[in-house]
């Protein structure tokens, strides 16, 4: 019988504490706090940032919470944590984890905007600030597994704006302390805000999704601060009335326990895939299997020839959105295994001037867009642990060269190492900060669990 | 050239209708509907779930501002606006509800009055193009809820407000703020993205939030539309998209424009006469029905006491299946509350669920000798459902009535002073008796208007002797 499990969540947020994160729960998450963070100064140089920032520039009063690379510029916290977010997932090129899910921009953005909201006597430690983003990703986390459709690339509502809004009130009601209650109706609250459609991934609304998940969760916990109540049974599964179920056309809630002396976070036993690229996780396996088979090939015929190329056969999972032949948009392409794979052979690496629009539209890429064939083998299941891409060359000649990648590098078997994170980070950040600022961040990160005000955090931006 | 797919269809009609569209019977009724909506809203803002979101929304403030319903003390952005208006239109379960159903005003109306105030270059909004923008957004509803034969009955998963009343918000929005089609689109498409909340939040005090919210990101995606932001161009066409809300999914293109056939026209809204769920509103005529002759076959004045059990014989609905109510939201949602209520005082008011009598003991007694029953002919459709019910007194007599159709319903609309009578109880004590009356002509005359900023004038409780001037008709 499943019982009161709303509660098991809430107690969970309230009972957690810093003792509970062990050093490789701390690793990790430093790790994603500082890639999410380098990757939202990047993405303040996006038109969809652009426009998400004059939106909210009309808003003006209690302007305390920074924006990324926008030194001088304050918006109020909850539009602030909307303008980082989108700004995060802005280029695709956020951490991604299993089940699927960005957990990081829906988390942290949310807390960066609160901390900057307190008063100055009150504000968290980075300890605090630390534990509280672990809690945000730990229910996001417990909630996908709450649902087997959760484990495979999803087809109906877009995860981050599901999962992602509670993980963002869980995370802020963590920071503003509140009560075990007031968690309680913020997820409740929370689940009323949460769920955007698939349609809108591979457009420029879908950094929106990471934007209002984290904003939206930040709403929900200062409301259920402010006495606002919801439905306590919000995530059990009730016929004929859905809550968070809603989401899902499978859905078998569990308690999480209450952290005794040793909670395991998930995080724990599942590490975060970080992108070496802006594009959709599927591509980064197309990518690494498409230089494969290239250096193959150099070393066949000498150089790159693609008139010696009759077709480039790509065998690859089945998931409509990530499948387009001829995108026509950055959008698009960050979201199409046939063009990943065609700039990776055609240019030896994959990175942000892949996907701008005179490199989208050259003549040579769309030439070898032509010769793509998609094959969809059985076993390659549309499931970030279990996929694989392989690349095939089938030349004139009759050889054929092939390129397999299973796991690729920067995915959560295969982690960046700590100097790849960082060149990651500082080639993000240079597009926007100066090198004493961005390495004023590596370090406040880095001893994040020693800072006595984590509100530093966010006004190094 | 007719727009090829879905979406593009619905961003040419929402960009092609025009105020020549707008038949009689549509004008008549969707003032009404106006009329409604205001007076719910205002008394609405008097409600603790109204207050908490009005002190929250004060932490934004811009140069633009809108008018919040019944106060002139402070006023917020236009997004805000709409978000603290609709809740306070949806705070009591007082608004209008239609078939398919769903709560269409409350998620319109705030968003395209708010944004009416706060016009980029500060354009004057007619009467009739507010009354336009209003139709637009009300007729977006009603066509996408015809996608879907689950939105024919009682919701179950989703919210249908914050499902398609965020997308009739778009609309209305993207109507008034006179986006071309690909920004129509967009504005689509962006709304989609904000749109739908679980049906386990109705009967709390976030359900509210769910129509103000619908109403204030309709306006945000509109102006973000407006700011160039692009979504999917076929969100309406595709599974992935609105599709995400429903099972069944079966998307169609519009009529065409030329003598546009509303949904309004063929199918009205139901008024409610006191605030609570409407299929309450069927046990609520039966209940009363049954008390009037209980009290007429009886010599004892007080024959209630004498009630050994209560049957109700309902349509099977979750949410509003309630045997024994603790807070005014569970009330509003409760068919043997409901019941109870009516046969006690013989009719139901906004003071029904008032604190004091949710709690008194003759009614928790006869709660307790309440009970359901689901008629397999009772299908939960607010087209088709019925009420019955039963009174067995101790000596073994039963009393029985049912109600098919309440009045207040699309079948028996309420009459114009009874709609009228609803509006002025409403207001009474919220805004002075001028600027309730100056609400009433505004509303009547809407599509002779000249500046609808009037309306909002009388809306923060301003009269018409203040601002001689802006009363004008065409």
């Amino acid at each position: 019988l499943w019982l009161k499990g709303h509660n098991f969540f809430a107690s969970f947020i309230r009972a957690a504490r810093p003792e509970h994160l062990s050093p490789t729960v701390r690793q990790r998450s430093k790790r994603m706090i500082l890639d999410s963070i380098g990757v939202g100064l990047v993405g303040s140089t996006t038109r969809v940032f652009d426009i998400a920032l004059r939106y909210c520039r009309l808003y003006s009063s209690v302007a305390v919470s920074s924006v990324y690379g926008k030194p001088g510029v304050k918006l109020s916290p909850t539009l602030a944590a909307f303008t980082n977010g989108v700004a995060t997932h802005s280029m695709d090129f956020d951490d991604t984890w299993h089940p699927a899910t960005h957990p990081s921009g829906a988390v942290l953005p949310a807390l960066l905007a609160a901390s900057q909201m307190l008063p100055p006597n009150t504000k968290p430690n980075g300890l605090d600030f630390l534990l509280a983003f672990n809690v945000g990703l730990e229910v996001q986390g417990r909630l996908m597994h709450f649902s087997t459709e959760a484990h495979d690339i999803p087809k109906r509502f877009h995860p981050p704006s599901v999962v992602g809004t509670l993980g963002s009130a869980a995370a802020t009601a963590k920071l503003l302390s509140l009560s075990s209650a007031q968690c309680c109706h913020a997820l409740g609250i929370a689940a009323s805000l949460a769920g955007a459609p698939m349609a809108n991934a591979a457009t420029q609304a879908k950094p929106l999704h990471v934007g209002n998940a984290t904003r939206l969760g930040l709403e929900a916990a200062l409301l259920a601060g402010r006495g606002m109540e919801a439905n306590p049974l919000i995530l059990d599964d009730i016929p004929g009335c859905s809550g968070f179920s809603a989401f899902y056309s499978v859905y078998q809630p569990k308690p999480l326990s209450a952290p005794g002396e040793h909670h395991e976070f998930l995080l724990e036993k599942q590490d975060i895939a970080f992108k070496r690229f802006p594009a959709h996780l599927g591509m980064h396996w197309v990518v690494d299997a498409a230089l494969s088979v290239r250096n193959l090939f150099i070393n066949y015929a000498g150089s790159f020839s693609p008139s010696l190329i009759r077709s480039i056969m790509l065998k690859i999972p089945v998931s409509k959105y990530i499948n387009r032949p001829f995108p026509s948009s950055e959008h698009q392409a960050r979201h199409s295994f046939q063009f990943n794979a065609c700039a990776a052979l055609l240019d030896g690496e994959v990175g942000l001037g892949s996907f701008s629009e005179s490199s989208i539209q050259r003549q040579e890429l769309r030439e070898l867009l032509d010769k793509v064939v998609v094959e969809h083998p059985e076993d390659n299941v549309a499931n970030f642990d279990k996929m694989y891409g392989e690349v095939a060359l089938l030349l004139h000649s009759g050889d054929v060269l092939t390129g397999k990648c299973d796991t690729f590098y920067g995915h959560w078997r295969k982690p960046l190492s700590k100097e790849s994170l960082l060149k990651k980070f500082r080639s993000n950040a240079s597009h926007v900060l100066p090198e004493e600022k961005i390495e004023t961040i590596i370090t406040l990160v880095d001893n994040l669990e020693n800072l006595a005000d984590s509100s530093q955090l966010a006004c190094s931006l | 050239m007719w727009a090829k797919t879905v979406t593009g269809n619905f961003a040419k009609v929402i960009h092609g209708l025009n105020a020549n569209h707008l038949t009689d019977q549509v004008i008549q009724r969707s003032k009404r509907m106006i009329l409604d909506t205001l007076g719910v809203g205002l008394l609405g803002t008097s409600t603790e779930v109204c207050h908490k979101v009005a002190q929250y929304s004060k932490i934004y403030s811009s140069d633009l501002s809108s008018t919040i319903w019944g106060h002139l003390d402070f006023r917020l952005p236009p997004v805000y606006a709409a978000f603290v208006n609709g809740v306070a239109v949806h705070s009591m379960d007082f608004d209008d509800t239609w078939h398919p159903a769903t709560h269409p005003s409350g998620a319109v109306l705030p968003a395209v009055i708010a944004l009416s105030e706060a016009f980029p270059q500060k354009k004057k909004i007619s009467g009739l193009d507010l009354l336009l923008a209003f139709n637009v957004g009300i007729e977006v509803q009603g066509r996408l809820l015809h996608f879907s034969r689950e939105a024919r009955n009682i919701p179950r998963r989703f919210h249908p407000p914050a499902v398609v009343g965020t997308m009739g918000s778009a609309a209305a929005c993207a109507k008034l703020l006179a986006l071309d089609q690909q920004e129509c689109k967009n504005a689509l498409a962006i709304a989609a993205s904000y749109a739908g909340a679980p049906l386990a939040n109705a009967a709390t005090q976030i359900k509210p939030l769910h129509v103000g919210n619908a109403a204030k990101h309709g306006l945000e995606a509109a102006c973000l539309a407006l700011q160039g932001l692009q979504g999917n161009k076929q969100i309406l066409d595709e599974e992935s998209g609105m599709g995400a809300f429903y099972t069944d999914y079966n998307p169609q293109t519009l009529p065409t424009l030329q003598s546009y056939p509303w949904l309004l026209e063929q199918q009205d809204v139901a008024i409610k006469r006191f605030p609570a769920h409407l299929a309450t509103h069927w046990v609520a005529d039966a209940a009363s029905s049954v008390r009037r002759k209980l009290v007429q076959s009886s010599e004892n004045l007080t024959p209630l006491d004498k009630i050994g059990k209560v049957i109700l014989k309902v349509p099977e609905v979750r949410y509003v299946n309630r045997p024994s109510p603790a807070s005014e939201h569970e009330a509003r949602h409760s068919f043997q509350f409901v019941a109870c209520s009516a046969l006690l005082d013989g009719s139901m008011s906004v003071q029904s669920f008032a604190s004091k009598n949710i709690h008194r003991p003759a009614l928790r007694e006869l709660l307790c000798k309440t009970q359901l029953e689901h008629p397999p002919d009772n299908t939960p459709s607010f087209d088709s459902l019925y009420c019955e019910v039963s009174v067995t007194l101790q000596d073994g007599n039963t009393i029985t009535d049912r109600c098919t159709t309440f009045y207040g319903h699309w079948r028996k609309p309420l009459k114009k002073e009874d709609l009228e009578e609803k509006f002025q109880s409403n207001v009474l004590g919220i805004l002075p008796t001028e600027a309730m009356e100056g609400i009433i002509e505004t509303v009547y005359n809407l599509e002779k208007v000249e500046d609808c900023s009037v309306l909002s004038t009388f809306l923060s409780g301003q009269s018409a002797r203040a601002l001689p001037k802006k009363l004008r008709f065409f």
